[in-house]
Formats: structure tokens, sequence, C-alpha cells
């Protein structure tokens, strides 16, 4: 299994990092974190699969709605590296799922004592978090024009 | 004589002041009508019977099921996903601006 957070690693660094690690199991259905928790651990996913949802008011009430699904492999909950250290997203398993659970403290911890892995793992982090931010930015950008579009038709026909 | 030329003088100040009057009544028929102000176009209201009327009109986002709105709103956003993921890999004006199928905006 190649985790694309410890991408560029050696097998021997890899297993340093993993090493720090504990394993989890979600039962079907089970939640990972919830938007607004405290984040002090980022996950690598094993198995199975997690969704990543969003908190959406309809008629008064709050529904989750599916922004990603993340699969084995990829990585979920790097707030816990970005502070303030909150989640902004809830973490569900639609099955069973296993995951790799890394602590802030001890990760931060080891890269002091070992630099390279640090700088390699904090560059991983460093493009998720770009990629992350490049499509919510291009998102938000399509969902403004649309705004403005809606904001002019409704104009024109006040007028 | 004095009778006469009195009824006259009458008579002549009277079509005077009935040809004054005509003339500027036709005056005033005779001139363009000025612009009027162009007034908002109003819908006729849909034909209803007495009890229709106490009835509100339930809009149709309403009369979705929750469960139907979800799914298209998860739609929704893998469609813009997809092409925020295409924009990022090559950036374009026109991939910025490009619909999708996506009912929510159709």
């Amino acid at each position: 299994m190649e985790f694309e957070l410890l991408r560029g690693l050696t097998a021997r660094e890899a297993e340093q990092v993993l090493a720090l690690s504990v394993r989890m199991t979600i039962p079907s259905g089970g939640s990972l974190f919830r938007l607004g928790d405290p984040a002090e651990r980022l996950y690598l996913i094993e198995r199975g699969r997690i969704r990543l949802s969003f908190p959406l008011l309809l008629r008064g009430q709050h529904e989750d709605v599916v922004l990603e699904e993340k699969t084995p492999g990829e990585t979920v909950g790097w707030s816990a590296m970005v502070p303030p250290y909150r989640f902004t997203l809830s973490a569900t398993a639609p099955l069973e799922t296993e995951v790799i659970a890394l602590h802030r403290e001890a990760l931060s911890a080891f890269f002091a004592a070992v630099p390279e892995i640090g700088c390699r793992v904090s560059f991983n982090l460093a493009v998720l978090v770009g990629q992350r931010l490049q499509l919510v930015q291009t998102m938000w950008m399509r969902e403004m024009q649309r705004t403005v579009e809606l904001h002019s038709a409704h104009l024109a026909a006040v007028q | 004589m004095d009778m006469f030329v009195m009824g006259l003088c009458f008579t002549c100040i009277g079509l005077a002041v009935t040809a004054l009057a005509f003339a500027a009544a036709t005056r005033q028929a005779a001139a363009p009508p000025a612009a009027q102000p162009e007034l908002p176009a109003v819908q006729a209201a849909p034909a209803q019977f007495f009890g229709d009327v106490a009835q509100p009109a339930v809009p149709l986002a309403m009369q979705v099921p929750v469960q139907l709105l979800l799914e298209r709103i998860e739609n929704h956003v893998r469609l813009e996903q997809a092409v925020a993921e295409s924009f990022v890999a090559y950036p374009t004006h026109d991939l910025l601006h490009s619909k999708t199928t996506s009912p929510l905006i159709n």
C-alpha cells in the first residue's frame, strides 16, 4: 500500500513514520470525526472508504452533503496539522474502514528529530492542501459568477 | 335701431368667444399625444375558482422530496468538482465559465 502522504520516502523511512501510528477500525456507518471537533490526528486510509461531508440547511434542517469520497492510500483530517486544529468537514465510513491515525504531537516531535523525513512529509501535505485550495477556489469563482448572473437577471426583471 | 346694433354686438361677441373656444379645443386635439411612461407588464392571474384562492402557492423546490434534493445537490457537487479539476489542470476562461448538466442550475 502506497500512502500519498509518505510518497518519496524509502520503505525504512515510511516504516519509521508508521511506527508512530495507531490503527483504528470504523464500523459501517460510523463517524471518524465531526465538523468543529478538535483535530489532533490525521488519518491514512488503509481499507474501505471515508466520506467527507458538509452540512447544508434544507427546509430548516441540517442535511449532510457528501463533498468527497476518499479511498485507500489517501489522507483525511489534515486540519490536525494546520492551526486552529479544528475539523471543518465531517468524516464517516460508508462501509467498515480501517485507518492509520497519526497524532500531531508525535509527528511534530519525530519531524524535529528527523528533519529530512519531516521535510518530505510536510511537502506532501502542502501538495494535498494546495490541490484542495485550487479546487475550492475554482468552485468558488464559478459560484460567484452564477451569483452575479442571477443578481443581474433579478435587477433586469425589476427594471 | 339701437336695439338692433346692440343685438348685433352681442351676437358678434358670442361668435368670437365660441370661435376662440373651438380653436383652442381643436389645437389641443391635433397636438401629438405626450409619451406615456411604460408601465410594467402585469401578468394575468390564472383563472381560479373561489375555493382555490385560499390555498397558498407551494414553491417547486418544496415539492421535491429531501432525499431527491440531496441526490441532485451531490450530483451537482460532483459535476462542479470535475469541471474544477479540469480547470486546475488546464486553466482557461472558457473552462472556468463552462456549464454543466446539473439540474440545479439549468
